[in-house]
């Protein structure tokens, strides 16, 4: 018991790390796709003078966000779910139930993470690019791959510590 | 077809059981897919599925209104809209309730998410009704129903969801749901008064309110129909998409924000990205989702088994509509909006369209019958809402409350199906 606390203590600081990280990376992100959006529109019917490659920048951005975001969700394990029976099945076992749910998830999310790096590997080698900007599609893909490779991180961490009963398992971060 | 059955009914169970709707349905298609073509295809597929619906600019339209809507919620401009409505229509009987309608529909045509107009009128309009009397039943009622307006009035996540899967344009979609949202909040505000002209004492009269107060809230509503209409009336009049729109609303949501008090801090700012962040990563798990289902389900060959039966039976268009609306109603009791549209859409996609149906009047149809699904029990998500907002108030009043919203809706949902125009009537005009 005395050799968990540490560990808990630990995870929750690195638990707490990402989330921050995630946060804040996010948070820059939604507001460049915001602020880049908005620009482009003005400038192209007050000044006839878009951003050029605005719909590739906004495109990677969005990949960037959903993937930043699902590091949070994850760890928070905020997904959406059909309310109906899981309190009832749940009340058999709790804990069977719980390591059999967040399995699934983690195992769904490496899926995920998974062909997300296969994606960036084999554009790399096909040495793919956009059309517009011919930004190497690697940097995306890889980008992303990264992202959802540290969520499934922030996830299997959010499952231990929730798992092992610490109640301050889900993180809040500086917004919350 | 075997397989696509087998695979409806392990998906079924999965969200039954409480697994995430998102990873449940993502998995079963994979695996489903795996079993059709091998794991080598599968991983492929979803490989390409989901990177390519990440890097989709059209789909930005969904971060974008979520922060909107976040920016709208965190300016308090709910009670303003409350206000108005409010000095509008305060002096009649029951209203209060038809002031909460019609602030859910202001509130709903710039938020856009129906759980948070549920949330926030909870917590304005009800205070205000508790102190006039009004009936637990009546007040928690109108505002569960109201918070259902959210999705029907554009901009609307659960449109945009429907927009992606069926490929129909998402502007044409926001457009023809402006009519079926305006007739749907003169039918909650029909439904008010008969509820009153029943049961008098569940809304005494309430009082006019104060100069300053109408005041000050008109000079509160004033900015956010400017929004709206800049938002709207740009994509209905072909000025911008509705991706470029997203963005328009959102600064000018930050705008009314900033010139509220809100936002003066980079904290406040990282809060509302936070929650975008979170919302859109929720949506898009659950869309990846969808599409890897969506490719396994078109494999199996089951849209085209349908397609034949529709032959075979000599279904009409409507009598094929009518078909997956029931189906659609039976979901709603279990499933939120996004689940339906997932799990419905494209096993009749092909069906559908051999039948000529128009694609944009069935995605309003298909969105109107999951609000029903909203309020309506077992799971009747914005009455839980107003439960968790109201912990003193009943969960059976709020469902006593909203049935004669649930019949309102019913008669929008049988008008909308009998008369196509009041969806197609607005989208057609810009075509």
């Amino acid at each position: 018991m005395s050799q968990t606390k540490p560990l808990q203590a630990g995870l929750r600081a690195g638990l707490q790390a990402i989330t921050n990280t995630l946060e804040i990376l996010s948070s820059i992100i939604i507001a460049i796709m915001m602020v880049l959006t908005f620009v482009d529109v003005i400038g192209r019917y007050l000044f006839a003078s878009p951003i050029f490659g605005a719909n590739e920048m906004i495109s990677a951005l969005l990949a960037l966000a959903i993937f930043a975001g699902l590091g949070i969700t994850n760890a928070r394990d905020d997904h959406i779910v059909v309310e109906l029976l899981d309190q009832r099945i749940r009340r058999i076992s709790p804990r069977a139930y719980d390591v059999i749910i967040q399995l699934f998830s983690i195992i769904a999310m490496t899926l995920v993470a998974y062909v997300l790096l296969d994606m960036a590997i084999e554009t790399l080698h096909q040495k793919a690019r956009t059309f517009v900007l011919e930004i190497p599609l690697f940097a995306v893909a890889g980008s992303v791959s990264a992202l959802a490779a540290l969520s499934v991180i922030s996830q299997v961490i959010g499952v231990y510590l929730r798992l092992t009963g610490d109640q301050a398992a889900t993180p809040s971060g500086g917004a919350q | 077809m075997t397989i696509a059955f087998v695979g409806f009914g392990a998906l079924l169970l999965l969200c039954f059981l409480g697994f995430r709707v998102g990873f449940a349905t993502l998995m079963v298609g994979f695996v489903g897919f795996a079993y059709l073509r091998g794991g080598g295809a599968s991983l492929a597929m979803v490989g390409q599925q989901v990177f390519d619906d990440a890097n989709n600019y059209n789909l930005s339209v969904i971060p974008l209104f979520v922060l909107m809507g976040v920016f709208i919620y965190r300016s308090d401009v709910s009670s303003d809209l409350y206000d108005s409505a409010y000095s509008v229509l305060g002096q009649m009987k029951g209203g209060l309730a038809l002031a909460t309608v019609l602030a859910c529909g202001g509130f709903s045509a710039v938020c856009g998410s129906t759980l948070a107009t549920a949330a926030t009128m909870s917590k304005v309009a009800m205070p205000q009704m508790k102190a006039f009397n009004y009936s637990d039943k009546l007040a928690a009622g109108t505002i569960a129903a109201g918070g259902t307006l959210g999705i029907m009035i554009p901009p609307s996540v659960p449109l945009v969801i429907y927009g992606i899967i069926a490929e129909q344009d998402i502007s044409q979609l926001f457009i023809a749901g402006i009519l079926p949202g305006i007739l749907l909040v003169a039918l909650f505000m029909l439904a008010v008064m008969i509820a009153v002209r029943i049961d008098p004492d569940a809304a005494p009269p309430a009082e006019q309110l104060s100069a300053q107060r109408r005041k000050k809230a008109r000079r509160g509503t004033i900015p956010v129909l400017i929004l709206f209409i800049v938002v709207l009336g740009g994509i209905y009049g072909s000025v911008f998409t509705a991706t470029e729109a997203s963005g328009i609303g959102a600064i000018g949501a930050a705008m009314i924000a900033l010139s509220r008090g809100h936002l003066r801090s980079l904290t406040q700012w990282r809060v509302c990205f936070v929650e975008t962040a979170i919302t859109t990563s929720k949506i898009f798990i659950v869309l990846f989702g969808a599409v890897v289902f969506a490719q396994f389900i078109n494999l199996s060959g089951l849209p085209y088994d349908i397609l034949d039966f529709v032959d075979d039976a000599q279904l009409s268009p409507m009598m094929l509509v009518l078909f997956i609306t029931l189906i659609a109603l039976l979901m709603g009791m279990v499933f939120e909006s996004i689940g339906i549209l997932v799990l419905l859409v494209p096993v009749f996609l092909p069906a559908l369209s051999q039948a000529g149906v128009d694609m944009i009047w069935f995605g309003i149809v298909v969105v109107l019958v999951t609000e029903i699904g909203l309020i309506t029990p077992p799971i009747g998500m914005n009455a839980f809402v107003v439960k968790s907002v109201l912990p003193d108030v009943k969960l059976g009043d709020i469902f006593r409350g909203i049935t004669p919203f649930v019949v309102a809706l019913m008669i929008g949902l049988v008008l909308v199906l009998t008369f196509p125009s009041i969806a197609t009537l607005l989208p057609n005009t810009v075509r």
